[in-house]
């Protein structure tokens, strides 16, 4: 007897323009409860300007996009209560994981549910230690991020946006500033994560990981989502010359 | 505010005027009297009590007691002095103002109480110059506002500008000068005090010079001082007093009744300095130091915010108050503040002013690094603030202003450490703070050197405690760094 499924995010005709740049052209799609969704394509398309505005960290300038509870419409103001109602539906785990470097690993975590959402000091870490157990890092939690190497940086990351209990996670090209070695153990974190049930949305590079974990793959293609649908028709069998194009140059670089 | 102190240049500039009629003096129940403190023997501390004395100190408390007042000293620089009685800092000048028809058109001069005869001093081996016509393309240190410089001139020397006599003999000394016009009780005051034989009295200039009180002009209290002046010369005060502190000089040698100026030896001097030395420092400069930088601190935050605000009124204030601040000395804006105000009818004591003056100073310098310290943090601290839930205010004082400390401690310890130093400028506005009082012990001995050198030695420790916590506190701000 499963619950059916509900949307954690319906985006109707999102626009964002830069300047004259206009970056988002109407872009809509949804994401289930406990799916994984990718968004791949070259750079500029606007896959990373649609990440960051899941979050408001861009705030569009037209469209109506629902994360988890909050749903606004962009094309009139935004009082700012609102737009962080709205943010702390989601949780972001940046490229460059802008982990706080005057806090240990611990503070980092605990930063947001004991600062802005004012949970007693003890449940808080007590909850992050978990958090950091699952990432493996538990017996980093008094170090400070300079002292961890590059992944084991992300995976703090992951534990930080995780410890606002969010409705969704968003994760922006969260291996493209690692060595390839270090790849790996941020990828089994995200999968893992997945497995568990939690909504996740990536813009990623790394194909093959999308093949394996995603429910649905958006290509994104001059501000529009070209192709949207499970990664064994966006992948494994794209309708369109542009997707076939890009997966070619990604996956044959020679 | 610019335009505020604009404001109160031109005015201080257009001076003021009291009123007629009754002597304020007596309605006040006080007679204000501006001297300056460091000016043997006419006005300066007893080395022994400490006490502000002197022949012009005492003939002011005699005529206070003449008109049945009380008498309130306030020590100024002689350069400011005029400026002091114009912004109502006393009620008159008490310090040798010597009478003549410049001074009389612009202030109300009373009759002289003393009488001397001005004259040239040389370095003893100097038989170049024995009549004012000798001086021709000599160089003169003179007072800057005194009417020796006016003399000097007019004899055809170059002026160099000084702080006051003792300062003049002692360039005379190192031969940086070649000869100082002065009052001959002052020179005789000096001659008989140090026994110093490296300069000689060698001519006068012909002309008698008498000195009175200088209050402002059209203040009524010219006829009550000319009375008391009068009295106390019948009655024999004034010539008694002129014998306690120039018997010396009617001599031309030192006497025996002159027990408590025995000259000290140098160490003896210093030794007994650093006691009043350290009390100027810990009750003024330190304190002083200290509150402003902290004032100016939280000025400079809230400048450098409002110069990184998106709001253009909020940022062209901002950068227009940093402009004035760099861009103006500090010693005008310390004028601007004590002297100029109260024109506005602001009027501040000494400490508090400095205070004002010295806080807006570090604020305009303190601005500019935090601003740029703020900027330096990555913009992905701030988003990774937001994405956690952070306002503006929390991301702020809790993300980017610890990281942004990091960056600023060594620019603010040298702003720290300037001020420190800039804290001696607070004597012109009356502090008396360790340089103040390193020239009030130095001025009835003549051991400027000596005395400077002891003041400073106290900043250089001040500055080198600042240092140890500098780099206390770098060292603490670094945990978190790869090194």
């Amino acid at each position: 007897m499963t619950e059916p499924r509900e949307d954690r995010i319906v985006a109707e005709g999102v626009h964002k323009a830069f300047g004259d740049n206009e970056v988002l052209k109407g872009v809509s799609f949804t994401v289930a409860q406990g799916s994984a969704t990718t968004i791949i394509g070259p750079s500029g398309s606007g896959k990373t300007t649609l990440l960051r505005a899941l979050n408001a960290l861009d705030v569009p300038d037209a469209g109506v996009i629902r994360v988890g509870e909050v749903e606004l419409d962009f094309s009139k103001p935004v009082a700012k209560d609102q737009l962080r109602r709205y943010r702390a539906q989601s949780g972001f785990v940046f490229q460059s994981h802008n982990l706080f470097p005057h806090k240990t690993v611990l503070q980092n975590v605990t930063e947001g549910p004991i600062f802005v959402q004012k949970r007693p000091k003890e449940e808080a870490e007590s909850d992050a230690l978990e958090l950091l157990r699952q990432v493996g890092l538990a017996e980093k939690r008094d170090q400070y991020p300079f002292q961890l190497s590059g992944g084991q940086q992300q995976r703090v990351g992951i534990a930080r946006a995780l410890a606002l209990k969010p409705k969704v996670v968003l994760f922006d090209e969260p291996t493209s500033a690692l060595d390839p070695e270090l790849v790996g153990e941020v990828l089994s974190v995200i999968r893992d994560l997945a497995v568990e049930g939690w909504t996740l949305v990536i813009v990623t590079h790394e194909i093959q990981f999308a093949r394996q974990v995603s429910d649905q793959v958006l290509f994104t293609d001059h501000g529009v989502i070209l192709e949207k649908g499970p990664p064994a028709d966006v992948i494994g069998n794209p309708k369109e010359e542009r997707t076939r194009q890009f997966l070619d140059r990604i996956l044959n670089p020679l | 505010m610019a335009v505020l102190l604009l404001a109160a240049l031109v005015l201080t500039a257009c001076g003021s005027s009291g009123s007629n009629g009754d002597n304020p003096v007596k309605s006040a129940g006080v007679l204000r009297v501006g001297t300056e403190g460091v000016y043997s023997p006419f006005s300066y501390h007893d080395p022994a009590t400490g006490q502000l004395v002197g022949y012009d100190v005492d003939v002011a408390r005699a005529v206070a007691d003449k008109l049945g007042v009380k008498v309130e000293f306030v020590e100024t620089p002689w350069d400011s002095i005029f400026a002091a009685l114009e912004a109502n800092r006393f009620d008159v000048v008490a310090n040798e103002v010597t009478i003549n028809s410049e001074r009389k058109a612009k202030y109300d001069l009373s009759e002289p109480y003393s009488v001397g005869e001005g004259v040239i001093v040389t370095r003893a081996n100097d038989n170049s110059i024995k009549t004012l016509d000798d001086l021709k393309r000599k160089v003169a240190a003179e007072s800057a506002t005194s009417n020796w410089a006016d003399v000097a001139r007019k004899a055809g020397a170059r002026v160099e500008t000084v702080e006051g006599f003792t300062q003049a003999i002692k360039l005379l000394n190192q031969g940086r000068v070649d000869a100082t016009i002065n009052d001959s009780i002052a020179v005789y005051a000096y001659l008989a005090e140090t026994g110093d034989t490296t300069v000689k009295i060698a001519g006068n200039v012909g002309e008698k010079s008498e000195q009175g009180f200088a209050a402002r002009k059209d203040s009524g209290l010219l006829p009550d001082l000319n009375k008391a002046l009068d009295e106390l010369r019948s009655d024999g005060t004034l010539a008694s007093i002129s014998q306690k502190y120039l018997k010396a000089n009617a001599s031309g040698a030192p006497e025996s009744g002159q027990a408590q100026h025995a000259p000290r030896s140098t160490w003896q001097l210093i030794l007994d300095s650093l006691g009043p030395l350290a009390k100027a420092a810990i009750t003024k400069t330190v304190p002083l130091t200290v509150i402003s930088f902290v004032i100016g601190l939280v000025i400079a935050l809230a400048v450098a915010l409002a110069r990184l605000s998106s709001n253009v009124v909020l940022t062209n204030v901002a950068r227009f108050y940093i402009s004035v601040i760099r861009g103006t000395p500090l010693l005008v804006q310390l004028f601007i503040v004590f002297y100029a105000m109260p024109e506005l009818g602001v009027k501040i004591d000494p400490f508090p002013a400095a205070i004002i003056a010295f806080s807006l100073n570090v604020g305009g310098y303190a601005a500019e690094i935090i601003r740029s310290a703020i900027q330096s943090i990555p913009k992905g601290q701030w988003e990774a603030a937001e994405t956690i839930g952070m306002t503006y205010v929390g991301s702020l004082r809790r993300i980017v202003l610890p990281q942004a400390t990091r960056v600023a401690v060594p620019p603010l310890s040298n702003t720290l450490i300037s001020l420190v130093k800039d804290t001696s400028l607070a004597s012109t506005i009356l502090v008396t703070e360790l340089l103040r009082q390193a020239q009030i012990v130095a001025a009835p001995t003549f051991e400027f050197f000596a005395l400077y050198g002891t003041a400073a030695v106290y900043y250089w420790v001040i500055c080198l405690v600042l240092s140890f916590g500098q780099s206390r506190i770098e060292r603490r701000l670094e945990r978190y760094v790869a090194r």
